[in-house]
């Protein structure tokens, strides 16, 4: 058994920024990038020359047949570093799903073993004109062979089987999502650069939606935007000499390897047994457990995954999430509830992937959530993506 | 103006199979170093992970289990358009344990499931030459 990761608490995060979401900025993702870039570096107490490594994980995750442009419909780490003015020693994309978990990874290693000092960690996610998903291919070739014929493709069908699969063994409904939904965007509601902001949705309005891939409704897809998010990350030595409150990365684990599929064919004992080694890793790495950590910030780009986090993770036994949810497990604002959705997660901000997760942990753990600030949490986690095909990252407030 | 459903385009692997499917009879690669069957085949078996595995596609009983299902009321593919909703099964298959396959139920969306119901192949012709897998409710276990 490997030992506890040597770059553990060595890294933290000391700035950030993030964009107003919008369905569709009025500038340029490029530009949008460039200036949240330079907030987070200016909240760091930095200056963009100051900093030397680039990070992202630059995948626009559409079905669609859209084109894909740098600066366009993504904003790669080179492109960003390029326009900021500076020469990095090190730049990096992540090339993997869970690509904040990914490229949290690749900044804390870069620095803990002296490639760069000072990281820049950035995501912009594009919402393109037209449907996001649609794809009007008329023939479908290499692995899509498999599949489109057969009418199954896009994130839809993805997630419903799973989600149905989950429902189905374990006796639960629709109500069960519906808790995950209207809670994240009870939280949501709150946060001012969140899509949903002053927009909560109540379970009737929930369970009124037209289910769409059934089991699952529009509600349980995070919807598409336009954002930039930015996260500025150097070692715990130079932290102390910086203005903001560090908060410190204790360790990360990435999925492993999953039986081979079709393409999206997730088989929901796929994603628990993957899950399972995510937590395993993530627990030896970290020297945590799951009754450590007082800010779990699952992952909800599509609401199943929050029950499927939730077991996978140990929050919960297996078969149990559906009515954690429902019984206020997860209801932040109750004393004994899980914060697991205190950041509005994806649902309740918009398609950002990891990052309404990651940056509620550092909100919260920097002490900077302003009229959401939580007591006294000192270890948060921050998943993205599914169990089986993502990641997940546990920060702490201390530097031991 | 109204877009037609994608149709497989055969390569050099999976020309086999679409072969044996315009035939109407579902045939799955199979590793000729350790028998297991694969979907989709691969440069690898999944299996014995040789890198040689000279797939052969076998036929099968085309019968399974159904593990989940979903009803598509909206699909990302236009050219399904027309046949919403339809409902997709996850099928396994009788001849291995976890080959697992997805295609589309003829039965209506209105069919009752529940997770174990047998289901067999049966195929769609999609163009001329060119038939796609699907299933039916019903079959031996």
């Amino acid at each position: 058994m490997s030992p506890q990761f040597e770059a553990g608490r060595q890294v933290a995060i000391v700035g950030y920024a993030h964009s107003v979401l919008r369905r569709h900025a009025e500038r340029p993702l490029g530009a949008l990038a460039v200036d949240v870039a330079r907030e987070a570096i200016a909240d760091a107490g930095l200056r963009p020359g100051s900093v030397d490594g680039f990070v992202t994980a630059a995948l626009f995750p559409t079905a669609g047949a859209h084109a894909v442009v740098d600066g366009v419909s993504t904003v790669s780490a080179n492109w960003l570093a390029e326009r900021l003015d500076v020469t990095p020693r090190y730049v990096a994309g992540f090339q993997g799903i869970g690509q904040i978990p990914g490229s949290v990874a690749l900044a804390v290693n870069a620095i803990a073993s002296g490639a760069a000092d000072y990281v820049l960690l950035h995501r912009a996610l594009h919402n393109p004109p037209g449907r996001y998903h649609d794809n009007s291919m008329r023939e479908a070739r290499g692995l899509q062979q498999w599949t489109a014929p057969q009418g199954f493709f896009g994130p839809l069908p993805m997630i419903a089987l799973p989600a149905n699969e989950y429902l189905q063994r374990y006796g639960a409904d629709r109500e069960a999502l519906a808790a995950v939904v209207v809670e994240a965007r009870k939280n949501g509601a709150r946060i001012p650069w969140s899509y949903w902001h002053k927009r909560p949705l109540t379970t009737e309005e929930y369970l009124a939606a037209a289910v769409i891939n059934d089991p699952v409704c529009r509600y349980d897809c995070d919807i598409p935007v336009d954002g930039v998010a930015a996260f500025v990350l150097t070692s715990a030595a130079r932290a102390r000499d910086l203005p903001n409150k560090p908060v410190y990365v204790a360790g990360y684990a990435s999925s492993g390897t999953v039986p081979r599929r079709l393409p999206l064919h997730w088989p929901l004992d796929d994603i628990m047994a993957g899950g399972a080694e995510v937590a395993r890793q993530l627990w030896r790495h970290t020297g945590v457990g799951p009754g450590d950590v007082d800010l779990p910030q699952v992952y909800d780009g599509f609401s199943p995954f929050v029950l499927f986090w939730l077991e996978a993770l140990g929050f919960c036994p297996l078969g149990e999430a559906h009515r954690f949810v429902q019984d206020g497990g997860i209801d932040s604002d109750a004393p004994g509830g899980l914060p697991v959705l205190s950041g509005g997660g994806a649902l309740g901000n918009g398609r950002m992937h990891g990052i309404p997760q990651m940056l509620e942990c550092y909100l919260q753990l920097a002490g900077r959530a302003g009229e959401r600030q939580r007591e006294s949490a000192t270890v948060g986690l921050a998943c993205h993506s599914s169990p089986h095909y993502g990641g997940a990252v546990v920060y702490t407030t201390t530097p031991w | 103006m109204t877009v037609a459903r994608p149709v497989p385009v055969p390569d050099e692997l999976s020309a086999p199979y679409w072969e044996a499917a315009a035939r109407h009879v579902l045939a799955i690669a199979r590793c000729s170093v350790c028998g297991a069957f694969a979907v989709p085949p691969d440069q690898t078996c999944p299996h014995c992970r040789t890198t040689d595995p000279a797939f052969v596609f076998e036929p099968v009983s085309g019968r399974g289990a159904v593990r989940s299902w979903t009803v598509v009321r909206q699909s990302s593919l236009p050219g399904f358009a027309a046949d919403v909703p339809f409902v997709l099964v996850d099928v396994e298959l009788v001849e291995q344990s976890g080959l697992r396959m997805i295609g589309r139920l003829l039965d209506g969306p209105d069919a009752a499931l529940h997770v174990g119901y047998r289901v067999t192949v049966a195929f769609e012709d999609a163009a001329p030459g060119i038939a796609v897998p699907a299933f039916v409710l019903g079959g031996d276990t």
